[in-house]
């Protein structure tokens, strides 16, 4: 995301947030809309977005429009238009305003592709400035600021070390580091907004080291990585070449992706995840554990949202689920309607809907059951309205939307109805008299 | 600035070092002891009494004395440890308001961290005498194998005895900070603690002045008192043998053979054999009677024999957890009193096959490396870094009563760590989080930190919703747990205050009432 490839392949580095004090409980959201909600963190721009939740960008342009209607999202300022260049790394240094910019890309000079490339947008937006006034050095600041920007760095040059580096290599350069990025040397000190980015430095460089030196994620590195497993070219020099600009951005690809780096590891985990899931699923599936089934498959899908397999699955498996959920339901409504317990019963069909949200049938009875047993004549309308969408050819639900506009004094409305479910089968005779009495 | 001490706030004994330009020292108390008891009576006339005073005058008065009450720490009052206790200890222990034990001399009632906090103000007393001026900062040592709400209770006695407690950290890893002070060269150490009364292992890779603990154990209930115990215990059949009384109801004569065992036991570490003493224990018709006899090394390897093994199952443990096999650790360190037997150099010895280093003095090591490390936090002389780590897992309850844990044990800090779960239930809407700590795999077997609930969750068919659940420890070992309902990005958080600690208040109301006691002494 430097400046030089914003020139190659223009990159959208929009950041999207959440509005402030948004009541999100109100959107009605599938579950890979909903994660893909929860990814917006305010720091994330919109095409990485669409790699950390695995959707198509195509989709994610289309939920992030719908939301920004809705108001839920709003576009931060901190980049707009990709072209737009804020202050960079560089700018910072001289001691100019705390960087809140998501992705600064920054302009030439030395420390472009260092500062950019690496900074990860989601974690670099809220570094601090220098600040001679804290209780630790400018240098030791200027130490943490610049290794902050290396954390989304694969993890052996996180540690300063060969990708193949031995135990005892790894080891060394952990201690090294921790001497100087564990939060206990500032312990007691005033290092105010450093807090945060040394212990996320710490935290990073713990990590690297943990899975450097297991040795069955190291074999597992080594083996996925083949050819790629030279050491990453230096770059930053010659942004003028375009082929070159475009050669690089696919090794950055590339490289983002690989197992070394945090992301291309966190996929593979995620992957190995999902497959179990997905295994489980299958087992289930064959034993018709239908509620299982489906469960399982829904981690599947939430842990690998790039495999259409499980997604296909995961789509028969559930409705399969829903269906014999539903089916189970309407049975314990009707046993608590044969006690005569309409509460229960109104309880019961709201849950089944939950399953089949346009059964007219049982939104039809759900609406009458909100009415008489609940007394609640709006609920009762939602769900009559609903049985009629479903179903606008049947008599008997437009009859029960009359009579529940009837009973909230919404006579036009009222007639409207009953007149349609008249039309439909002229012999209704409660629909007669409820018209009449109107 | 004012000095940092450390104090290895033990169960049976307590140590006091501070650093001198940049060397530790330990500070003898006013009768040039290097150690004190950790010992605390309320005598026949009401006097308070801390350390050798209160030692020396327990067997006369063993219902007023109080002495290894660590063990009692922190600890509920229907564990089981806890009423093993009762029936071994002379002195009355009481269910408290917050079902915790509490201490019952001389008609008074005591919290388990306000006799801590006795012991640690006599400490403090201790150090101030020497270095000539108020000491406020301190960081104490408990057993690795203490959770949260003992290392909580711990730093409330701290703040009893008008401490600061800068840090708490595992008595095992303390002593590797005192060798590590002095052996910079690259090394992976194990450290055999055996104190008066709890059992740790660590195992460690050192280099350069940074320590990382690589794996911890350990029993906090067992440890030098249950070596006296199993004398004791011989002792008595013996001397219902010889002389047909039965002495195990007579409180001064328990104390007096418990005494007797610990020298016998001292004795035995230097000879191969001992006499036992005791001139008119007791008496009947016929006149007084005395317990006269001879103990052997062999006897007392007999019988402590079982002991040592189940340390040596501890550490054959830890030394898994670490990756390790016992031929990978360099060097063998033993701490604790206890140590000092040489049925257990022996059997360490055997197990990792070398000989224990010798040069630290395993009664002072802990306190050293205590102050080493409050060296290390407020200085920037030193040079020493400790990577320390949670000794117990952390998690949360799941369905069915399972313990899912986010945060391995021996996991450094600080950490973070982030797991997604989901409901039970269609249309769920709550889900409540139970923070738990501890090794068992079913919910109920472990502690619980702290509970909180996470509601207003979309209704979903059930295992629809993600909920995710983020564990973070900071560098001070405090734990706060964090749920967020990803589709709506709602959030709930709490810290965690670990339960049946004291409230502020109450502590506040502690130090009052031993501030007042001080100026009656005083007069």
């Amino acid at each position: 995301m430097s400046s030089a490839d914003a020139a190659g392949d223009r990159k959208d580095v929009r950041v999207p947030a959440l509005a402030p004090d948004c009541d999100l409980t109100r959107l009605d959201l599938s579950p890979q809309e909903g994660f893909l909600l929860s990814r917006i963190d305010g720091h994330t721009p919109k095409d990485l977005l669409s790699q950390l939740a695995g959707l198509p960008p195509h989709d994610v342009d289309l939920c992030l429009a719908r939301w920004a209607e809705a108001g839920v999202v709003v576009w931060s300022k901190a980049g707009p238009p990709a072209t737009e260049r804020v202050n960079g790394a560089s700018a910072t240094r001289a001691g100019a305003p705390p960087r809140l910019e998501a992705n600064a890309s920054s302009p030439e000079g030395e420390s472009a592709a260092a500062a950019t490339e690496a900074g990860s947008p989601a974690v670099a937006s809220d570094l601090p400035a220098l600040d001679p006034g804290l209780d630790i050095p400018e240098e030791a600041q200027q130490a943490i600021l610049d290794f902050h920007e290396r954390l989304e760095r694969p993890y052996a040059e996180i540690l300063g070390v060969a990708s193949d580096a031995d135990a005892r290599a790894v080891k060394r350069a952990y201690f090294q580091l921790s001497k100087e990025f564990h939060p206990d040397r500032w312990f007691r000190r005033d290092i105010g907004p450093f807090k945060e980015p040394l212990e996320r430095i710490f935290r990073k460089v713990v990590e690297a080291y943990e899975l450097m030196s297991d040795p069955t994620v190291r074999a597992e590195m080594e083996r996925s990585l083949g050819a790629d497993a030279e050491a990453a070219p230096v770059e930053g020099a010659d942004s003028a070449d375009p082929k070159a600009a475009s050669e690089r951005a696919e090794r950055r690809r590339k490289r983002a992706l690989s197992p070394f780096s945090p992301l291309g590891r966190l996929i593979a985990k995620r992957k190995a995840k999902a497959k179990s899931f997905f295994e489980a699923a299958m087992a289930a599936v064959s034993d018709e554990r239908w509620l299982e089934a489906a469960a399982s498959l829904r981690l599947a899908v939430a842990y690998d949202p790039k495999s259409a397999l499980y997604r296909e699955r995961f789509g028969e498996v559930q409705a399969q689920a829903h269906e014999i959920r539903f089916a189970q339901l309407m049975k314990e409504a009707d046993s608590a309607l044969s006690f005569r317990d309409r509460k229960d019963a109104l309880r019961i069909y709201e849950e089944a809907l939950i399953f089949r949200p346009y059964d007219p049938e049982a939104n039809h009875v759900a609406a009458k059951l909100a009415w008489l047993a609940a007394d609640d004549l709006h609920r009762a309308k939602e769900y009559a309205m609903r049985a009629v969408e479903a179903d606008p050819d049947k008599a008997e639900y437009h009859r029960g939307l009359g009579q529940i506009y009837a009973a909230a004094g919404l006579k036009a409305n009222a007639r409207r109805e009953l007149k349609t479910a008249l039309r439909l089968d002229p012999r209704d005779l409660e629909a007669k008299q409820a018209l009449k009495s109107l | 600035m004012s000095r940092v001490i450390g104090i290895d706030l033990g169960t049976t004994n307590s140590c006091v070092s501070v650093i001198e330009n940049g060397q530790p020292t330990v500070i003898p108390n006013a009768g040039g002891y290097r150690t004190t008891p950790s010992m605390f009576a309320i005598s026949h006339d009401g006097k308070r009494l801390v350390g050798h005073l209160a030692k020396r005058q327990a067997v006369t008065n063993s219902r007023n004395t109080v002495h290894a009450s660590k063990r009692l720490i922190g600890r509920r009052f229907d564990a089981p440890e806890v009423q093993k206790a009762i029936d071994l200890c002379p002195y009355e222990i009481v269910r408290g308001a917050n079902d915790d034990p509490r201490i019952k001399i001389a008609g008074k009632t005591f919290t388990c961290p306000e006799i801590g906090g006795i012991i640690l103000r006599e400490m403090k007393r201790v150090a101030e005498e020497y270095v000539g001026e108020p000491v406020s900062d301190a960081v104490i040592t408990v057993p690795a194998y203490f959770n949260d709400t003992q290392r909580q209770c711990t730093k409330d006695a701290g703040k009893i005895a008008g401490l600061e407690v800068l840090r708490i950290i595992n008595e095992p890893t303390a002593a590797a900070m005192a060798y590590g002070a002095g052996h910079r060269e690259e090394e992976k150490v194990a450290i055999y603690d055996l104190g008066g009364g709890t059992f740790d292992i660590s195992v460690l890779d050192m280099s350069d002045g940074v320590i990382e603990v690589l794996a911890t154990g350990g029993n906090t209930f067992l440890g030098g008192e249950d070596f006296d115990r199993m004398i004791v215990a011989h002792l008595l059949e013996k001397f219902e043998e010889n002389e047909g009384i039965d002495l195990r109801e007579d409180a001064m004569a328990l104390q007096r053979l418990k005494d007797a065992a610990e020298k016998a036991k001292c004795d035995l570490s230097e000879r191969e054999k001992t006499e036992i003493s005791l001139p008119f224990i007791a008496s009947d018709d016929s006149g007084p009677r005395h317990l006269q006899l001879e103990m052997d090394r062999a006897t007392l390897e007999a019988l402590v024999h079982g002991l040592v093994n189940q340390t040596l199952k501890t550490v054959e443990a830890c030394v898994a957890d670490a990756g390790l096999q016992p031929g990978d650790v360099d060097r063998v360190i033993l701490v604790g009193g206890q140590t000092r037997m040489p049925l257990i150099q022996k059997a360490v010895g055997e197990f990792f096959n070398k000989g224990p280093h010798k040069g630290v003095n395993p009664d002072e090591v802990v306190a050293i490396g205590a102050a080493l490390q409050g060296e290390a936090l407020t200085s920037d002389e030193s040079n020493l870094l400790l990577l320390d780590v949670t000794p117990l897992s952390l998690g949360i309850a799941t369905v069915g009563g399972h313990f899912a844990k986010l945060i391995e044990r021996n996991t450094t800090v600080p950490v973070r760590k982030t797991h997604t779960f989901t409901t039970t239930r269609d249309g769920q809407s709550a889900v409540k989080i139970r923070v738990l700590q501890g090794e068992a795999e079913a919910a109920a077997e472990n502690d619980l930190l702290g509970e909180f609930i996470l509601s207003g969750i979309r209704k979903a068919p059930q295992g629809e919703p993600e909920i995710e659940v983020c564990f973070d420890i900071d560098a001070n070992g405090i734990v706060s747990v964090s749920a967020t309902d990803l589709a709506t990005g709602k959030e709930q958080s709490i810290t965690v205050n670990a339960t049946g600690t004291l409230s502020q208040d109450e502590i506040e109301r502690i130090i009052e009432d031993h501030e007042l006691y001080e100026v009656a002494t005083k007069e």
